[in-house]
Order: structure tokens, then C-alpha cells, then sequence
């Protein structure tokens, strides 16, 4: 993607929100994200495929429809430029659908409502489906979403919206182990130098220089604190969850 | 449906704080300027294709009578029947050159995007939406509300800070004290059913 195409939100508008955001989704605890139970999804779909489209990839709780859909919209939220890939190359949206079958399934619905309503508005208002604007009218379509300014959602466009972006940060900074963050992109564009159980004070000097380089390390990637134990907290509050 | 029986229907609280702007900015007028469109008319609903049931794109606007000690122009689009405090802004343009006869329809709602080389200098402002672009009327359903397209001629150039936000109607206002030197309006009206 080139550098010059508009942005709904600029990077600098992510990066300073996410700091807080990404640190968040970093320190959570396994079970927060029923998501990591659900197997990684990295074989492609088994369907026909034109020599020329790009291979497509099953998701586990989206439609079709839907998950084309989102994989668009995060694309638009967090654009890949200058300064790294974006929401897409982190895989943000499979994030997003693993979760939806884990600790966010209670906001199935409200995907499932407002991407449709989404799709609708894009129609109504600029005469095409979402997929098939440039990415210009996408932009101004998601900024009337989120300005609440959009018809046709069960309550206001912009809860929708601040739905999707949320999660869209998540995927986009979370820890990988969740599904999104794909290769630690959204890491590196914070800068953030990876998960560490020891700093050394060289390590802490090459931090304030800026010169520490990132370690690529998932939280799981510690014996301290592993999938074994992610599972068992996880299944410690699916108990919780359905013991009353 | 004209601009005054749309403050009327905005209700009383909301027509008197209008008035009351309306008498901060004749102090210092001048001279009226006379702003037209090819689309928005005077009274009129506000085209579909400026709104989010459309396009969203901001409208051509036309102007003349700039008196000749205008150095500057700044174009608002509000809303006096809702805004807290009223008015609710829509669009904020300044610094746009006083040898500029208009705006062209659809500036580009990329602020990293230039705009058109007549309006060389000019800005697009902070809106109610906290964004430098155009946003069109989306007036909660009920009553028509009305859309004040105004224009000012500035005897100066508002000072611009690099790497600032750019500034919202307020912030203009108060930064062009005893620099009005003309104003117009163009008033339409939108409706959501």
C-alpha cells in the first residue's frame, strides 16, 4: 500500500493511544482471552482459487462475507505506510474472529448486526459495497460511523465503531499467542523491545538509547508463564463461568 | 422552510445564544459579503450528496462583495440549533487567499491531502467532530435544523504554529478580533426523518 492513501485515524493517533492499550493487552492474564484455546488458523481454505487471487484463509466464527469484510475495515483503521505494516499484515481481523469464540462471544451479535449495517450504509450513502470503494470513500464511510452520523444500526453507528476499533487495537498490539500482532509488527511499530523476566542494566541503558533490540518474544514463550498455564486458567474460568 | 422559522423550531435557549453570536460578529462587520452555491440554496434542504445519507462531500461555495482590505477568508459551516455551547460546527476553513472567488466542491477529507493550488495557504479547521474536514448535517430526527454556510473577510492572515492542531471556530473567532472586515451567510436547512 502506498504511503499517500488517507487515513481514518493517523498513526500518531494510534501509537499514542495504544500505548496504554497494547501494555494492557500484554500483561493480561491467559484466561482473559477465552481466544486462546481456539487452534491457530494458518491453512488456507479448501475451495477453488483463481491462479491469480492471493490464497484465502479460513476463519472459525465469521461468515465469509463478514470476515472480507472486517479484514477491510482494520485495513482502513490501521493502514500499513511508512512506518510498518498495519491491522491487516498483524492479522488483526483473526484476532478478532478467535475471540469472538472465546472471551468476546458476547459481542458475536453485535458483529454480526453491525457489519451488515455497515455494508448497508456504504451502499445507501455512496452507491457501492463497502469492498468495492476506494479507499477515500472507505475512510469517509468510517468516519460517519464513527461520528454516529450513520443510519440503518440498532442503536449508534458509533458504538459500533468504538466496538471495532478497540479490537482492532488488541489484534493489532496483544500479545501474538492471541491470534493477532503477527510477527510482532505491532511491537515494533510501538518500539516496544519484547517481554522480559530479567533486565540487565546494559539492557536498561541500550532502552534509553533506544538500541535495545526486540526479543520477538511472546509472554508464552516463558516457562513461567506458558500455554500449560494458559489452558488451565482458562478452563479454571470456564468452571467459574458456568458453575452458577 | 426559512433560517429564522428553523431557529424558532430549535427553541428559545437555543435561538438566544444564537442571537447573541450573531450581535458578537456584527460589532465588527463592515461589509456583506454575498455567498451562493451551485447546490445549496438559500433555505433550501442541504443536497443529499453534502450529508452522510450521501457523499458527505462539502459544496462549492461562491462569494462576492470581499471588501478590498480583506487580506484573508475563513468559511464555517454550523449548526445554531444544537452545540454545547450552539453553535454545532461543521467545517472550518481558513486562511484561504482574499483573491479566492470560492471553494470547490469535496476537499479532500485526508488532512495530509493538499488542497487545490487557488487555495494556496488555507487550512481546514477543527470541527465539532474534532476533525479538519467537512462533516455535513446529521441532525437527530424530528425537527429541520439549520446549516449557516458563513464567510468572513480578514484583514490579516490568522498565525499558524507548526505542528498544532488546527484551530477550531472558537479559536478563530477570538484570534480575529478587530480583523472582520466583511461576513455573509448562505443558510440551508436538513432534515432526518
Amino acid at each position: 500500500m502506498s504511503d499517500d492513501r488517507p487515513r481514518i485515524i493517523s498513526r500518531r493517533d494510534i501509537l499514542r493511544r495504544a500505548g496504554l492499550a497494547g501494555a494492557a493487552a500484554v500483561a493480561a492474564p491467559a484466561a482473559a482471552l477465552g481466544a486462546a484455546a481456539a487452534p491457530a488458523t494458518t491453512e488456507p481454505a479448501l475451495q477453488a482459487q483463481s491462479p491469480a487471487a492471493p490464497p484465502r484463509e479460513a476463519f472459525e466464527n465469521l461468515t465469509a462475507t463478514e470476515a472480507e469484510l472486517l479484514e477491510a475495515i482494520v485495513e482502513r483503521l490501521v493502514p500499513s505506510d511508512q512506518h510498518g505494516p498495519g491491522a491487516r499484515e498483524a492479522r488483526a481481523a483473526h484476532y478478532i474472529d478467535r475471540a469472538l469464540g472465546g472471551a468476546l462471544a458476547s459481542s458475536r451479535p453485535a458483529y454480526a448486526s453491525g457489519l451488515a449495517a455497515l455494508d448497508r450504509y456504504a451502499t445507501s450513502s455512496r452507491g457501492k459495497r463497502f469492498l468495492d470503494l476506494p479507499a477515500t470513500d472507505q475512510d469517509s464511510v468510517l468516519i460517519d460511523v464513527e461520528t454516529g452520523a450513520a443510519t440503518g444500526f440498532a442503536g449508534s453507528s458509533a458504538q459500533f465503531f468504538g466496538l471495532l476499533l478497540n479490537h482492532t487495537r488488541q489484534g493489532m498490539f496483544g500479545d501474538p499467542y492471541y491470534g493477532g500482532n503477527a510477527a510482532f509488527v505491532g511491537w515494533d511499530l510501538l518500539g516496544y523491545p519484547g517481554i522480559r523476566t530479567m533486565v540487565t542494566p546494559a539492557d536498561q541503558k541500550a532502552l534509553e538509547a533506544h538500541e535495545l533490540k526486540p526479543n520477538h518474544k511472546s509472554a508464552y514463550d516463558y516457562e513461567t508463564f506458558n500455554k500449560a498455564t494458559a489452558q488451565h486458567d482458562l478452563h479454571t474460568h470456564e468452571d467459574l463461568a458456568h458453575g452458577d | 422552510m426559512t433560517s429564522r422559522a428553523g431557529i424558532c423550531l430549535a427553541g428559545l435557549m437555543f435561538a438566544a445564544q444564537a442571537l447573541s453570536f450573531e450581535q458578537v460578529t456584527a460589532q465588527e462587520t463592515s461589509q456583506t459579503i454575498t455567498v451562493t452555491s451551485p447546490t445549496v440554496k438559500e433555505g433550501q434542504p442541504v443536497p443529499r450528496q453534502h450529508t452522510p445519507d450521501g457523499r458527505n462531500d462539502s459544496p462549492a461555495l461562491t462569494w462576492s462583495g470581499v471588501p478590498s482590505a480583506a487580506r484573508s477568508l475563513m468559511v464555517f459551516c454550523e449548526d445554531p440549533d444544537v452545540g454545547n455551547p450552539p453553535p454545532f460546527v461543521h467545517w472550518v476553513v481558513y486562511n484561504i487567499p482574499a483573491t479566492a472567488k470560492g471553494l470547490p466542491e469535496a476537499l479532500p477529507i485526508d488532512p495530509a491531502a493538499p488542497l487545490p493550488s487557488e487555495l494556496a495557504g488555507a487550512m481546514q479547521g477543527t470541527n465539532g467532530f474534532r476533525r479538519p474536514i467537512y462533516r455535513g448535517p446529521a441532525p437527530p430526527p424530528g425537527k429541520p435544523h439549520s446549516y449557516h454556510f458563513v464567510v468572513y473577510a480578514l484583514d490579516s492572515i490568522v498565525p499558524v504554529k507548526p505542528n498544532t492542531p488546527a484551530l477550531t471556530r472558537a479559536e478563530l473567532l477570538d484570534a480575529t478580533k478587530g480583523h472582520i472586515v466583511g461576513r455573509g451567510e448562505l443558510v440551508a436547512i436538513y432534515e432526518r426523518k
